[in-house]
């Protein structure tokens, strides 16, 4: 069934190929974080198309934020679990 | 005035007046029957251009008359309705008359006679049914149960079995197989004179209602009517034997985003034919879903078994259309309404999917929403006359599915409760999966751009709904203390510690179905399951790609080689070999301790391979053709054996399978159907492992620690 608006998954992927000189100009062990990014903005591809912004780019990187965050917190709970184990 | 019973067969326009109909009555007759009933059609539009539409008419030995009639989106039309008695001379007219008249609108044309009929009758197709007879005229007929009936009469069909000894594309067949009831015996095709002679004698003898074949569609009725030119034996497979076969050309056509080839058709009058190697769901469901959808349709057995299911459902409104007084138009007449580009934005989504969280998992409940799109589409009144208004009555398409759904619903009922064993139960199922395929398609029609009763904003409201209902299911399961792994359009999946047992669910399953009011079903507690992350980047999840085994020990897989239909035999059956070697393990410990087994099997598969051990059908890669040959820039590997196949005269069309074998050398493949015998060695084991090798990463993959836990935050 045709679709007039192109999903997500595909705007992301257009996104990515706009930015490939950025992420080409990076060194390799960038380029790897930089895939990682968007890898975390695909984790979230139902709620950045449930936003329903004209700009879902803004909504991916929110999402790329989230996945950011909840390392940290997962790190830091690590973290507190190994400082209380060594006294 | 003679009286008999028994059940419908078959309905066509006669030659001259009104219709025939076949009837398989209980005292073991076929009976040829003839009824007088009237076709009409209307044409709306400029008053002026209907006077002369009149005048054009008049002569044409057709009933003329002015009236009123519905249209589902414009309301109450001034028509002009033409009737006519010749049912086989309708199209004929039609054409005449709209060539002359391109202006006005027209309605009822192209309604297929056998849903005129069961509109007229109250009937259905293969429905029991009483009728009054003059002679070989009905004079009245009676239904006797009704298309909804779980468990009708079972119909006492005559098979008779066709099939050549060999695919007719590989060799010429040298015999025909021929089978009825318990009996099996060869008809060998040469002398051909002695073997039409043969063939006639068995089809007056035997008197099938059915004529099930191999490659009948695209070769044995063919062949047929040149060996009965040829030999002079006059050969009509019908059972009409005033009818001659009714032929439809091969076609391709792009569906759901692929090419797809329908072969030649070969039809028959007073039995049916069906040719399983051209017929479309038959291996999904047989002839007792063929003949399922058939009932509920009002399409033929011959129609149902080789289209697909958007005809059927398309029939089904039509159906609805014509008994609730609506007239069908011709052609689609509503177009998508405008919109700014925020509302489109908004509007134009699909299902929800919530991408799987990567990995293994533990102790996992599938939870599916029941035929969720249908039950919304009837639950919200969803349909394109009623989207958009409020408290507007039952549209037609709500009006269409609530039996249907009923139906399917109450089939898998008893389904649950039948003991595997029982004789009925691969007959409910065949019919249980012959509607699902009828309620999946009526969404895809609601926003197909040439469906008569479509309308893309009711397409689009469903999905919205559907979504709605995915985020309060997830938000309850969250609420009762739930991870959500993975969410795809109408099946979630939840885990919680310590819930295992299909019990520890219920009250989750019972809060979802009170809070969305659509009823949903538990496929079942997974012991494990794997969700895969890409080929290209393993942080990236993909969803409806996983496998896992249930705590019965029986295993489900989605997305993955096992269920595609280009990879090999082989490899194929090596990746359940391994997943079943998995399904032995409860704990992910234990699977991590599987592993070892399954690099010895696969090490042992490859070594087979390399001595030449494995059968070479186990190795035919089967890929479609996605354009015609001579547009393909580099040739793909199919493309490459379709060559080889044309260079003998094959011709292939877009949409058509190519098998073929990778081999060392050359081109890089053997088309299967040249029928050569291989080289010995020649096979390329290289590139076979490499596919199992692929085949065989998708499942060890996940356990592999990649994500972060969601259980650690």
């Amino acid at each position: 069934m045709g679709r007039t608006v192109i999903t997500i998954t595909q705007q992301l992927n257009e996104t990515e190929s706009m930015l490939s000189c950025f992420r080409r100009t990076l060194r390799r062990s960038d380029q790897y974080i930089f895939d990682g990014l968007f890898a975390s903005a695909r984790r979230h591809i139902a709620a950045i198309g449930q936003a329903e912004s004209l700009l879902p780019f803004e909504s991916a990187m929110l999402a790329m934020l989230l996945e950011q965050s909840k390392e940290i917190a997962v790190l830091q709970q690590k973290l507190e679990e190994l400082m209380a184990k060594n006294g | 005035m003679d009286e008999a019973k028994g059940w419908l067969l078959d309905v066509y326009a006669d030659q001259d007046v009104g219709i025939v109909l076949w009837l398989l009555t209980d005292d073991d007759q076929r009976l040829r029957l003839r009824m007088d009933i009237a076709a009409t059609f209307y044409a709306a539009g400029d008053f002026v251009l209907l006077r002369q539409a009149w005048i054009y008419l008049k002569d044409k030995d057709v009933k003329l008359e002015r009236t009123t009639r519905h249209d589902l989106f414009l309301g109450e039309r001034d028509v002009l309705a033409v009737t006519t008695s010749n049912l086989s001379n309708l199209p004929k007219l039609f054409t005449g008359l709209s060539r002359q008249f391109p202006a006005l609108d027209y309605y009822d044309v192209d309604i297929p006679l056998s849903l005129r009929f069961i509109a007229h009758t109250n009937m259905h197709l293969l429905g029991r049914c009483q009728v009054m007879l003059d002679g070989e005229w009905v004079k009245a007929i009676e239904p006797l149960d009704s298309p909804w009936e779980f468990d009708p009469a079972p119909i006492p069909l005559r098979i008779l079995t066709l099939s050549p000894d060999i695919n007719p594309s590989i060799r010429k067949p040298i015999s025909l197989r021929v089978q009825y009831k318990q009996k099996e015996y060869s008809l060998q095709l040469e002398p051909t004179r002695t073997f039409m002679i043969g063939l006639k004698a068995d089809l007056k003898r035997l008197d099938p209602d059915l004529i099930l074949t191999d490659y009948g569609d695209t070769w044995l009725f063919p062949q047929l009517k040149m060996w009965s030119e040829q030999s002079g034996i006059d050969l009509n497979p019908n059972r009409d034997q005033n009818k001659e076969i009714l032929t439809r050309r091969a076609d391709s056509y792009f569906a759901y985003g692929q090419v797809i080839y329908r072969g030649a058709q070969a039809h028959l009058f007073g039995r049916w034919h069906i040719d399983r190697h051209n017929a479309m769901s038959f291996g999904e469901y047989g002839l007792e879903g063929a003949m399922e959808q058939a009932r509920v349709t009002g399409l033929g057995v011959q129609e149902m078994a080789r289209k697909s299911p958007g005809a059927g459902i398309t029939a089904m409104q039509m159906f609805t259309a014509l008994r609730n007084n609506v007239m069908v138009p011709v052609q689609k007449q509503q177009v998508e309404g405008t919109k700014t580009l925020a509302e489109l934005i908004r509007a134009d989504h699909g299902g929800l999917i919530y991408q799987p969280i990567i990995g293994l998992h533990t102790n996992v409940a599938q939870i599916d929403f029941s035929s969720m799109y249908p039950a919304i589409m009837v639950k919200h009144n969803i349909s394109p006359e009623t989207v958009g208004k409020e408290n507007a009555p039952e549209g037609l398409v709500p009006r269409t599915l609530r039996p249907l759904l009923e139906k399917r619903l109450g089939l898998k009922n008893i389904l649950s409760v039948l003991d595997p064993r029982d004789c009925r139960a691969d007959i409910l199922k065949a019919r249980a999966a012959a509607l699902k395929w009828l309620l999946v398609v009526c969404f895809g029609y609601l926003g197909y751009k040439n469906a008569r009763f479509g309308k893309i904003e009711s397409h689009e409201a469903v999905t919205a709904t559907s979504r709605e209902l995915m985020l309060l299911a997830k938000e309850v399961a969250e609420d009762m203390g739930f991870t959500v792994l993975h969410m795809y359009v109408d099946c979630l999946f939840v885990q919680q510690e310590g819930f295992r047992w299909p019990s520890d669910f219920t009250p989750l399953m019972e809060t979802i179905v009170d809070k969305t009011g659509i009823p949903i079903a538990m496929e079942g507690v997974f012991k494990w399951v794997a969700f895969l992350s890409s080929k290209r980047d393993a942080r990236v999840p993909v969803p409806n790609q996983y496998f896992g085994a249930f705590q019965d020990g029986s295993i489900k897989y989605r997305g993955i080689e096992l269920r595609r239909r280009d990879t090999t035999l082989w490899v194929r059956k090596i990746q359940l070999g391994v997943l079943e070697i998995l399904a032995s393990a409860d704990t992910p410990q234990e699977w991590a301790e599987c592993v070892p087994d399954v690099h010895a099997f696969v090490e042992h598969a490859k070594h087979k391979l390399k001595a030449g051990r494995v059968p070479h059908e186990e190795l035919i890669v089967r890929q479609k053709l996605s354009r015609a040959l001579d547009g393909y820039k580099s040739p793909s590997p199919a493309a490459r054996a379709a060559l080889q196949l044309q260079a003998i005269g094959r011709e292939i069309a877009p949409g058509q399978s190519v098998q073929f074998l990778f081999t060392r050398g050359g081109s890089g493949v053997q088309a299967w159907e040249l029928g050569e015998a291989l080289v010995p060695g020649s096979v390329d084991t290289k590139r076979y492992c490499a596919l199992l090798d692929r085949a065989i990463r998708t499942v060890l993959d996940p356990c592999k620690p990649l994500c972060i836990s969601e259980r650690l935050l």
